[in-house]
């Protein structure tokens, strides 16, 4: 999932790092910096995540969790991403720090929406927290690779091939992220709701 | 309920380390033999990268030669002619996942009936060079990273609580 050095041109960087710093700025307007505890747990979870692979068939995925991410962050989201990615790519050299503006809009993009979208579904019961989570797994992933062949579009004009690709290269991993985010969302609930913005209110 | 719990806990710890025993970085090692360079590819030390597409370029950015890894993360290719530059091997292994080798004009020379110690010694120097990548401290990284993260949270707060 993420786009290493010298592969979009010049103007698709430009403009991911405008968005990137632009969301970053609403989302630490956002924080509730007495929650910082959480977005820190959340960073760490990600920059942790995409260090996890697992063989499917002929190919190797890795996680992601921008979906979980997203839904217990919401905007705050964005810059426990940037600065998980930002790490990433310093450390293993996952994605390129020209690209770290797209990379970051690929993947935080898809993690507020589903903030919006599912979390009034969590704590309604046990069966819908769960599919709320599984859905924000499943669709963040989708969105992300949606963002990810059109960032690729504007430089190659291949999106309808590109995006196909990509897609079907991340199935496993919408099924595998949104069972975890299914289940980790449920677990929270009943260990530890504090995490849950919801359940603040 | 409880149950319900416990069976969520376990499979929450039990993916923790199956998890970790597939973190990886991708790594390409390559090396000049009697008129061919032989690749090996892999994700940390353990798993080969299969299938992967290997792009040879020379300084400029020429294309010279393309190929794919087996099943063992192998790929091997005649010396490419006519070249009169470093040759850089990359090797993509996914969105993202990248590695290159640069082989050095001068070990791309076929007669080494007069080097050959030489090139013994270079293929020694570079397998201990491929033994190092596969060692990096991948957990001190890890431990790291979350560490930053967390001091970098602990440094907004204090600065916010020091502007309100």
């Amino acid at each position: 999932m993420h786009i290493a050095e010298g592969v979009l041109s010049g103007p698709v960087l430009a403009s991911g790092a405008v968005l990137a710093m632009a969301g970053t700025a609403i989302g630490l307007k956002k924080i509730d910096y007495d929650r910082i505890v959480h977005v820190a747990i959340l960073a760490s979870a990600f920059f942790v995540a995409s260090l996890i692979h697992v063989n499917v068939g002929p190919a190797s995925v890795h996680l992601i969790l921008n979906g979980i991410v997203g839904l217990l962050l919401g905007f705050a989201a964005i810059p426990a991403i940037l600065t998980a990615l930002f790490l990433q790519s310093v450390f293993f050299q996952y994605g390129g720090l020209t690209a770290l503006g797209v990379n970051v809009v690929v993947m935080a993009a898809p993690a507020v929406l589903v903030h919006y979208l599912f979390l009034p579904l969590l704590g309604k019961s046990s069966t819908l927290t769960f599919v709320a989570g599984f859905l924000s797994g499943l669709l963040s992933i989708l969105c992300s690779s949606l963002l990810l062949g059109l960032s690729l579009w504007f430089t190659d004009k291949n999106f309808f091939e590109t995006s196909l690709v990509i897609i079907t290269a991340h199935i496993p991993v919408m099924i595998i992220e949104g069972i975890i985010t299914g289940f980790c969302v449920s677990f929270l609930l009943k260990v530890y709701p504090e995490i849950i913005p919801v359940k603040k209110k | 309920m409880k149950i319900k719990q416990v069976l969520i806990l376990v499979l929450i710890f039990a993916m923790l380390p199956a998890g970790f025993a597939f973190a990886h970085r991708v790594i390409i090692f390559a090396w000049v033999e009697d008129g061919m360079i032989y690749t090996e590819s892999s994700f940390g030390s353990k798993r080969k990268a299969k299938d992967c597409v290997i792009t040879v370029i020379d300084e400029k950015g020429l294309l010279i030669h393309k190929g794919q890894t087996d099943q063992e993360g192998n790929y091997s290719f005649k010396i490419p002619e006519k070249v009169d530059s470093d040759l850089i091997l990359k090797l993509d292994a996914g969105t993202g996942h990248q590695a290159q080798w640069r082989i050095s004009k001068n070990e791309l020379v076929t007669d080494h009936s007069e080097n050959d110690i030489q090139v013994a010694k270079d293929i020694q120097a570079a397998m201990k060079e491929k033994e190092k990548l596969e060692e990096s401290p991948f957990i001190f990284k890890i431990v790291g990273g979350i560490g930053i993260i967390f001091m970098l949270a602990l440094a907004v707060k204090f600065f916010k609580r020091k502007i309100s």
